[in-house]
């Protein structure tokens, strides 16, 4: 774990105490510091110190990676985490380590055709689920724009030297289509715009996540319900997941975040939106926080046009068992046979 | 050479002036810090559904609202305000599924009741069904003669109830509750009708679990009927975009990809 999240400066440049080391400076670094941060919070074990930081620091760096602790290693490691972010934010902080309910493997879609580009997903994702507010400012949800094009088959062979025709695949030259890729930056006063859809992108949820393939220390990995879930204190920071995700889903806490003891969402759990610490990935994970109690996420509350949908795949009356039976749905990157549980879909 | 000298000190002093602006301004928080956040929030759409910030738990607030837009941002209890849905028959196997919704009522306009004036001393009730220009409600509807919903086949007293304004009326001469417009939006829109009940169309808040509370949406939540032809949702301001990469100062790298990128 790292060094506690200290909003006054002063604090903050004041130099660390030896045992307010990171568990990745302890493992990875061999210099005194460690030593010496190691025997401190040893002492302050042995000794029968009251002091919380030191127990919670001496506890976090020798915890299991959560999916192998017992249920007394997961009680003792959530009791530490509630007494550390209470003292921390100054509020009751709960951490929850319900696990997946039985019988259900979530899903959610979207409808591409009624988003409208608010971007209210986004901002109620930061307040649910504790990111960074600024530098860094951590967003889980982006929002293209995307520009409505029209395909014209008379433009197809147009700027080639000879007219090579459609054989070749496309054009080179000119656009046939879309000129616009997409951007995420557009604002305007009012939104939609004319001409424009809007193209919004989280975690997929892979049923085969890249991400967790390529993760060396297996801090990530997916979970019965179909969740693809990080346990933060595992993380070293090696950022492979991140680029082995084809969906832009996954970022990368490169400063201490800065989340307000204010803002603070005080209900948590382990392995989503509970306060995150420098140099680990973090992502979308359903709000399993509230979705594991049965309850929609914080984008589809928000979302003013209800564009948003979710549910459990399982069940066949669900909203999204539904779109899949009626609508014209498609998945994002279905070639890479990622096999996302998040559904675009279409009236 | 000294030319070249002041204009690089010129420049140099343009950066110096303008790169804290050019980092702090409109990131969010930019507003947490210098906007206050509104007590009240809105929905959907600013004027049609407001909800008041009260405590759902100690510490903890049944909304959060947006300091740029004013815009719900988070619900901590989706159901503050709500009723039991009642009438409304819910299909497929939610029966036993605690639908609620708000009651739009007291959200609108010029509902005191509105039989307050059309209780047909007032203001009489028509002697006939042929539409005729409207004297009062024009911001609501400009040119009665002309409504654009229905495009000529309907016009107000099709869904309003001329012997008891309070309410409206389906097509066997029923009342409807204003707080159900969707039984009377149903009787042209059967296909968006059929997509509401199943949870497709529209928004619905609260547990996504089979059996689970939940909150509906109904259709003037998000759609005011009598623009709906020319706007199906009217547009509203967007949350502040992300910050930008930390050597950007623009979106420019974004744009203009164009043809051969």
């Amino acid at each position: 774990m790292s060094e506690p999240r200290d909003k006054d400066e002063k604090k903050k440049d004041a130099p660390l105490k030896p045992d307010e080391t990171s568990r990745r400076e302890f493992l990875g670094g061999a210099g005194l510091s460690v030593t010496a941060a190691a025997l401190s919070g040893a002492g302050a074990l042995l000794s029968g110190s009251d002091e919380a930081e030191a127990k919670a620091t001496w506890g976090e760096w020798f915890q299991k990676n959560y999916r192998l602790m017992t249920e007394d290693e997961k009680r003792e490691a959530v009791l530490r985490l509630e007494k550390r972010y209470t003292e921390e934010f100054g509020k009751k902080t709960t951490v929850d380590s319900a696990p997946a309910q039985e019988g259900v493997l979530f899903g959610y879609a979207l409808n591409i055709q009624k988003c409208i580009g608010c971007r209210r997903c986004v901002y109620a994702c930061v307040k649910e689920n504790n990111q960074s507010r600024d530098n860094p400012e951590i967003q889980w949800i982006r929002v293209l724009k995307m520009e409505k094009g029209n395909f014209l088959a008379e433009n197809m062979d147009k700027g080639y030297p000879d007219p090579a025709g459609i054989q070749v695949g496309g054009n080179a030259y000119q656009n046939s289509g879309v000129v616009l890729e997409g951007e995420h930056y557009y604002e305007p006063a009012e939104v939609p715009e004319k001409g424009h859809f809007y193209f919004p992108m989280q975690c997929m949820q892979c049923e085969k996540p890249p991400c967790v393939k390529v993760c060396p220390v297996r801090t990530t990995y997916r979970d019965p319900d179909g969740i693809v879930v990080i346990d933060y204190n595992w993380c070293i920071g090696c950022r492979m997941c991140i680029a082995a995700c084809p969906y832009w889903a996954r970022r990368f806490n490169w400063g201490e975040p800065n989340l307000p003891a204010e803002e603070m969402n005080p209900v948590t759990h382990y392995l989503g939106n509970r306060p995150r610490m420098k140099g680990v990935a973090e992502k979308c994970t359903f709000c399993l926080q509230r979705t594991r109690q049965g309850r929609y996420t914080a984008c589809v509350e928000v979302c003013p046009v209800g564009a948003r949908k979710f549910g459990n795949l399982l069940d066949p009356n669900s909203e999204v068992r539904k779109i899949l039976d009626k609508k014209k749905v498609f998945r994002l990157k279905a070639e890479l046979n990622t096999y996302p549980k998040f559904f675009y879909f279409m009236d | 050479m000294r030319k070249t000298a002041l204009a690089m000190l010129a420049s140099f002093t343009a950066v110096l002036l303008l790169a804290p602006a050019l980092h702090a301004e409109d990131t969010y928080i930019h507003y947490l810090k210098n906007k206050q956040e509104p007590a009240d929030c809105f929905e959907s759409r600013d004027g049609y559904s407001n909800v008041t910030r009260t405590e759902a738990e100690p510490g903890l607030p049944n909304v959060k609202c947006s300091n740029k837009t004013g815009g719900v941002l988070w619900w901590g209890d989706p159901f503050d305000g709500t009723e039991p849905m009642g009438e409304m028959p819910v299909e497929a196997d939610y029966t036993h599924e605690e639908a609620v919704v708000k009651p739009r009522t007291g959200q609108l306009k010029y509902y005191m009741p509105c039989t307050a004036c059309h209780n047909g001393s007032m203001v009489p009730y028509p002697k006939d069904k042929n539409p005729r220009p409207l004297a009062m409600h024009q911001d609501i509807v400009p040119d009665s003669m002309n409504l654009q919903h229905g495009q000529g086949a309907i016009w107000c007293l099709d869904c309003h109830n001329a012997r008891n304004r309070d309410t409206l009326i389906d097509h066997r001469g029923g009342e409807i509750s204003l707080n159900q417009p969707q039984r009377l939006c149903g009787k042209c829109h059967g296909e968006v009708y059929s997509d509401w009940r199943d949870g497709i169309h529209g928004k619905r808040i609260g547990g996504w679990d089979k059996g689970g509370k939940k909150r509906w949406w109904v259709c003037t939540e998000c759609h005011n009927p009598h623009t709906v032809q020319e706007k199906r949702y009217d547009p509203i301001a967007p949350e502040p975009r992300p910050q930008y990469p930390r050597t950007r100062a623009n979106a420019d790298h974004e744009r203009g990809h164009g043809a051969g990128h």
